[in-house]
């Protein structure tokens, strides 16, 4: 069930008007998010902030690749960084799992740079942002939102929807599993490590 | 998963009437230590299915190897599976094909996100979970599945062949597994892959059990097949009057010295082997028969392709130290993609398998208490897990004065204050040091000035000691 979000309008507004250093490769995105989950109540970062958000020393391709992940959850964080999300209590865990895992779909499919400089893709990262987040954009009905957000452009981004979701389903049973397991007897191991 | 405390079904799935008798006799010996946990190997007739396809696999690709420079097929295809497969890896990019561009991953990243190491296409029905200090200090837990557990053996019984030793299993207790120190969970077990056989794990600390003599008693009766511990726990095995000859004894997780290696193979009339070991994927390398001074270590897995890598993430060539990297393995529950393992080695190539030359990581260590006492570094790395600590050092100068050093120490003194006191005393000369671990690169978090021989002789609790040269007793 999604709850009523900010103004589709406002929020686009504020992408496009990002400042140039979140896409620059010197952005400390880690420091961003952590400072963005302290505004929304989460005092110690999580343990996994360094590990999900580090810059990636690679080369070629995969430099590219793993750096405009980076870049599009700099400008999510930029985002959710408008006061509406803390004025109305967004969850800081559920930000979290969208920055560390949620937006890896997305960031496959669309160019960090093209969702400031194109409308289309603006309103496609924040449509996308406030689904992770169960909100729809105000004035908009629960169907209308999930139909904007799915027809924005093509079956892929259908696919794009379906994955993040069983992304972030399986990151919360993996981690709710290890935790519940950490406290149980394992099996036995033959020599020390 | 369970909610409830596990029942000996749940620890045992192939539990028969002569391996439950067995089971009963290891625990109501009257000689038996205070056990202080339960533990099986939870292997189901699936799960040993799984173990016995292992093991055939391993003996048929066991010259199964790679020349310097070269990267296997079957590694390549590994990578692909896991940068499709696998979060962590999906996030940090790469293509199998570039083998050598794909970014590599770091104990740190996997202490502190685990669950993105997870494939995605893994089952969590059987996960466990394994916790291990590492050479950091800091915590790891480690997913993992029983039957990943229990395919320790089928490579253990390969690198005891190696050494003309079997581990035949069945109605005796095969490994003993030695510890000595002053808390760790010990149990009686048994393996069905070894056919019902015993699993003990013990610690050798007086306060472990009921009676002075029935440590001697006990293991003399057990007999078991081999010994697996540490250098410092076979130290002190090497002080008991056992009767009982092992065929050999396993050591890991520490660095054991050719002295010590030495002595002990004289006093227990049997190899001792060297084991490079780590919780996310166990067995690594072994010491051969072989094998000359300095030690070197002879991969012995069929399934797990082995780089070395500088401090930029390039792939150095045979002969040059760098950090040991690994990729797969056979635990299900976690990926290893070009895993830096934060120990320090170099590769050879001109024997039949790779071995790893000067393997250098963790050094055991011994610390002095001003009463006498011994801790070692196991006990320190138990007392501070706890603390959220990047990584600390621990150095005791010659005079007996500690001093501790970690990144914003003035932070977290208090916090450190309480355990260290607790092993070492009150009144243990101790200072903080702010500590910069980018300072000086690979960090030797345990040292101390006191001579092994001196700590020996100012050491009050143990009557005879001996490391380094001296005669064991």
């Amino acid at each position: 069930m999604t709850s009523e979000g900010p103004p589709l309008e406002a929020l686009a507004r504020r992408l496009a008007e990002s400042p140039a250093d979140f896409l620059t490769s010197s952005i400390h995105v880690t420091a961003l998010a952590a400072d963005l989950l302290r505004d929304l109540g989460q005092q110690t970062p999580p343990d996994d902030l360094w590990a999900m958000l580090a810059p990636t020393k690679g080369r070629g391709a995969a430099a590219r690749s793993a750096a405009n992940r980076l870049q599009l959850i700099s400008l999510a964080v930029w985002l959710l960084s408008d006061p509406w999300f803390a004025r109305n209590a967004t969850s800081a865990s559920s930000v979290w799992l969208l920055l560390a895992i949620g937006l890896d779909p997305l960031a496959e499919i669309i160019d960090a740079t093209s969702a400031i400089s194109d409308a289309d893709r603006r309103e496609e990262l924040v449509r996308f942002i406030l689904w992770s987040l169960e909100l729809r954009p105000a004035g908009e009905t629960h169907a209308q939102a999930q139909d904007r957000l799915t027809n924005l452009d093509s079956v892929e981004r259908v696919r794009v929807v379906r994955e993040t979701r069983a992304a972030e389903e399986r990151a919360r049973q993996i981690r709710e599993a290890m935790a519940a397991k950490a406290a149980e007897e394992a099996a036995a191991s033959y020599g020390r490590e | 998963m369970h909610e409830q405390p596990l029942t000996d079904q749940d620890r045992f799935p192939l539990l028969t009437p002569a391996s439950q008798r067995r089971l009963h006799g290891m625990w109501e010996h009257p000689h038996a230590p205070r056990f202080n946990h339960r533990c099986g190997d939870r292997l189901t007739a699936d799960g040993l299915k799984k173990v016995r396809a292992f093991e055939a696999e391993h003996l048929k690709h066991a010259n199964q190897t790679w020349r310097d420079a070269d990267t296997p097929a079957w590694a390549i295809e590994y990578a692909r599976h896991a940068l499709a497969n696998t979060p962590f890896y999906r996030q940090r990019g790469g293509r199998a094909e570039d083998f050598l561009a794909i970014p590599a991953s770091t104990r740190g990243d996997l202490a502190r996100a685990p669950w993105a190491f997870v494939p995605d296409d893994a089952s969590l029905d059987d996960l466990i979970v394994y916790d291990t200090s590492g050479t950091t200090g800091h915590p790891i837990f480690v997913p993992t599945h029983p039957v990943a557990s229990s395919m320790y053996l089928p490579l253990l019984r390969g690198v005891l062949a190696r050494h003309g030793v079997g581990l035949d299993g069945g109605d005796r207790v095969s490994i003993v597994l030695v510890c000595a120190q002053n808390l760790t969970y010990t149990f009686a077990s048994v393996s069905a892959y070894l056919e019902g056989a015993g699993y003990i794990k013990l610690n050798l600390s007086p306060h472990a059990w009921r009676n002075p003599e029935d440590c001697v008693r006990y293991l003399n009766d057990c007999a078991p097949e081999i010994y697996t511990g540490d250098p410092l726990s076979f130290l002190e095995l090497a002080k008991l009057p056992l009767t009982h000859r092992p065929q050999a004894l396993v050591s890991t997780s520490m660095a054991l010295l050719p002295g010590l290696r030495a002595e002990l193979s004289r006093r227990f009339e049997c190899p001792v082997i060297d084991i490079y070991s780590m919780t996310e994927c166990r067995l690594i390398a072994a010491s051969t028969p072989a094998t000359s001074e300095p030690a070197g270590l002879e991969l012995v897995a069929h399934d797990l392709f082995v780089e070395i890598l500088d401090a930029e993430g390039n792939r150095l060539p045979a002969g040059q130290r760098g950090e040991i990297t690994l990729t797969g393995g056979r635990n299900p529950l976690l990926s290893l993609l070009r895993y830096r393992t934060g120990d320090f080695a170099a590769l050879d190539f001109s024997g039949p398998r790779p071995v790893l030359v000067g393997l250098e990581g963790r050094p055991p260590t011994r610390f002095l208490t001003p009463d006498g006492r011994i801790v070692n570094n196991i006990d320190v790395s138990l007392a501070l897990r706890e603390l959220p600590l990047a990584q600390f050092r621990l150095h005791q100068s010659q005079d007996g004065s500690l001093i501790l050093s970690c990144r914003d120490v003035e932070h977290h003194r208090d916090a450190l204050a309480r355990p260290m006191a607790q092993l070492f005393g009150e009144h243990a000369p101790l200072e903080f040091e702010e500590f910069d671990p980018d300072a000086d690169g690979k960090v030797i978090q345990y040292t101390s000035d006191i001579l092994d021989a001196e700590l020996e002789g100012r050491e009050r609790s143990y009557q005879h000691v001996v490391w380094r040269g001296a005669k064991l007793p």
